[in-house]
């Protein structure tokens, strides 16, 4: 017997219908997730560990450092108006520490050894939004 | 289901070579270009496509579950079980759905394999966490799953290429 | 479909070559950000690079100095030395204290007293210095006003370090303080090489380099008649390296009988100024000239912001259009009027972007 079913080995039209289909699904989903986050009120950070809400920290103002543990990990978080940072961790991927800084609504860092994650909500979705304000 | 013994050494083969893969992704973690943890590229499924022509769903499926559940024993973290397995099962009962539309060729098959495959891992990380969070980089992911998807449909039809003129896939 | 594979692929190891290379940090997106309150304000100092965190408390410690300067409350402070001694004593004070005084004296005689720094007695008057508000009487404000002038206080040349003042002459630096602070945490990052920054006063904002992305900062002016509103603007500044300085009737006033009484006052007058602006923004570039002199500068954005404010669009125009002849002063401004007009000058015209939800009629003017 050779191959139970041979296929197709080279790429034809309805290859490019799946392709065509894999972008429209990150499109919708783009626009779904991604424009949701606007919305007002002050850009807040929601941390939650073991998929518990544990703190909301308003970004209005520096909140400065905080220090979270989850599942035996520990992260060392800095909170700055506007941004979110984990500047240290103990865990063993540095995931969460690679991400760097988040800045707008609906991103997130996630700490997956330690089960922590941090994510913004709220405050000026568009890039409008001044950096400073005089008045 | 009857297997030969010819099918069941090349089944353990293209295990290893799937956990081989497997390994080989963590030299280059995708991770560090998208931080969602447990994200893989999905090299592994190259074994997946070439199982499915070659030897049928319930075999890929075999081997699939043996990558996975050696793959989370050797790593020692059972976390990253639930990652694999939602992601490669996902990717496969995709792929055997898009296998059976005779038109497509493998390069359509798994880039919707790959596709499905990074879904499966939103999932897994939503499901660990608790919290809708990793949705944030699945437009991102899709993305990335075209190419990746275009190389493992590449190198599957390099594969089926090479191998269609040997004697590996008379019964 | 072949080749377009192959470019497919291409892509995708380029994209994963450029993973690998990734930077894991860039020093320049480091960043330290604090709040301090002090003179009467709520201040934030962002600031990035490797010497963030030294340059962000080296510029507390500026803004702690400074304030016990010339702090109206702390009678220890060079300020209140000098308004308690008697009349045309000599007092000692710092180098700060006495280059603040001079540049009083400078922007009193550049916009011939409509900037002024003895209104004090004035604005006590009126209950601002302590917020209890009151209206005082036409005699009691002829009275104040006969204590008010640059010229009621002396800086005698030779001896640098002293100060005095005529018989009830009351001086208050406030107006130019903020402005002289963000002068000197300019020097703080420019000694410390930083590269990025934003330090906002309140009223007063200097932005620092550019944004992390490589782009202008983005400065919004609060819209006066949304003062309420976080997020309302009359406009956006995109700005490098500036001093950016908003005076407005806005932002301390009191009501009385129905009337609205602020707290920019009309040294002409006595009262408040009834200029027909609710806003005055002054920006300037921070630069170094060919001799590595500085340009522009906070205590000067500070200055003419009120001064212009007391004016009006008018005069002020005017005041933009001859500075910019004799090239003395380089400014530029964005006036918001009491009937619903912003006028922007042609300098930065082209950083200027209006706020299409805000309902203001946009004017550009050279």
């Amino acid at each position: 017997m050779p191959m139970r079913r041979s296929p197709k080995l080279r790429p034809n039209g309805w290859d490019a219908l799946v392709i065509l289909a894999v972008v429209l699904l990150a499109a919708a989903c783009a626009v779904t997730v991604w424009g949701r986050g606007g919305g007002t009120g002050e850009l807040t950070a929601v941390v939650s560990i073991d998929g518990r809400e544990v703190e909301r920290v308003a970004l209005g103002s520096a909140a400065g450092e905080r220090v979270y543990a989850g599942n035996g990990y520990t992260l060392t978080v800095d909170f700055e108006p506007g941004g979110v940072t984990v500047r240290e961790a103990d865990c063993p991927t540095q995931d969460c520490v690679h991400t760097g800084t988040i800045t707008r609504s609906g991103q997130s860092i996630v700490c997956l050894p330690g089960r922590i994650i941090i994510q913004l909500t709220g405050g000026p979705a568009d890039a409008s939004a001044p950096d400073v304000v005089i008045g | 289901m009857k297997l030969t013994t010819k099918q069941l050494t090349l089944c353990a083969m293209l295990a290893a070579m799937a956990l081989a893969l497997s390994y080989l992704e963590n030299v280059f973690p995708l991770s560090l270009a998208i931080p969602i943890p447990g994200i893989k590229l999905g090299l592994a499924n190259i074994v997946t496509v070439f199982a499915l022509y070659a030897l049928g769903p319930v075999q890929a499926l075999l081997i699939l579950l043996a990558r996975c559940i050696l793959g989370a024993v050797f790593a020692g973290n059972m976390n990253a079980l639930l990652f694999s397995l939602l992601g490669g099962v996902t990717a496969m009962l995709v792929m055997i759905i898009l296998s059976r539309l005779r038109w497509l060729s493998v390069y359509g098959v798994s880039v919707g394999g790959a596709a499905a495959h990074n879904c499966g891992q939103v999932a897994a990380a939503i499901l660990t966490l608790g919290n809708t969070a990793p949705l944030y980089y699945l437009p991102v992911l899709l993305g990335v799953s075209l190419f990746t998807g275009a190389l493992t449909g590449l190198v599957a039809a390099c594969l089926f290429r090479a191998l269609a003129h040997t004697d590996l896939m008379k019964g | 479909m072949r080749r377009l594979t192959v470019l497919l692929l291409a892509l995708a190891m380029l994209a994963g070559l450029t993973a690998c290379g990734m930077e894991p940090a860039d020093p320049n997106t480091a960043q330290e950000s604090i709040q301090v309150i002090a003179m009467d304000t709520v201040m934030t100092f962002s600031i990035y690079g490797e010497k963030s965190t030294h340059a962000v408390y080296a510029a507390e410690d500026e803004v702690r100095r400074l304030e016990g300067l010339l702090s109206r409350t702390d009678p220890e402070s060079d300020v209140s030395r000098l308004n308690a001694a008697p009349a045309g004593e000599a007092v000692t004070v710092s180098e700060d204290t006495r280059s603040l005084l001079e540049m009083a004296r400078f922007y009193a005689m550049m916009t011939e007293g409509a900037f002024d720094c003895t209104l004090a007695p004035v604005s006590s008057a009126w209950g601002f210095t302590e917020e209890s508000f009151r209206v005082p009487s036409r005699t009691e404000l002829d009275g104040l006003l006969q204590h008010v002038g640059w010229e009621k206080f002396q800086l005698p040349e030779g001896q640098n370090l002293t100060a005095s003042h005529d018989e009830g002459v009351e001086i208050d630096l406030g107006g130019i303080a903020k402005g002289y602070v963000t002068d000197v945490i300019a020097g703080i990052l420019e000694e410390n090489h930083v590269p990025r920054a934003t330090i906002s006063l309140g009223g007063n904002v200097l932005v620092w380099g550019d944004r992390p992305d490589g782009t202008p900062w983005r400065v919004g002016i609060q819209d006066p008649a949304r003062a309420d509103a976080a997020d309302g603007y009359a406009g956006f500044l995109s700005l490098t390296d500036a001093f950016a300085v908003t005076s407005g009737s806005y932002q301390r006033y009191f009501e009385e009988d129905g009337q609205r009484y602020h707290h920019i006052i009309d040294p002409a007058t006595g009262c408040p100024a009834d200029s027909g602006l609710t806003s005055v923004t002054v920006v300037e570039k921070r630069e170094r000239d060919a001799n590595s002199n500085i340009l522009g500068s906070g205590t000067e954005c500070d200055a003419l912001s009120t001064a212009l404010f007391v004016m009006g669009e008018e005069k002020a125009l005017e005041f933009w259009r001859t500075e910019r002849e004799s090239r003395q002063m380089s400014f530029d401004l964005v006036l918001v009027t009491e009937d619903g007009r912003v006028v922007v000058t042609d300098g930065i015209a082209d950083v200027f972007t209006p706020d299409e939800t805000s309902g203001y009629a946009y004017e550009t003017v050279s």
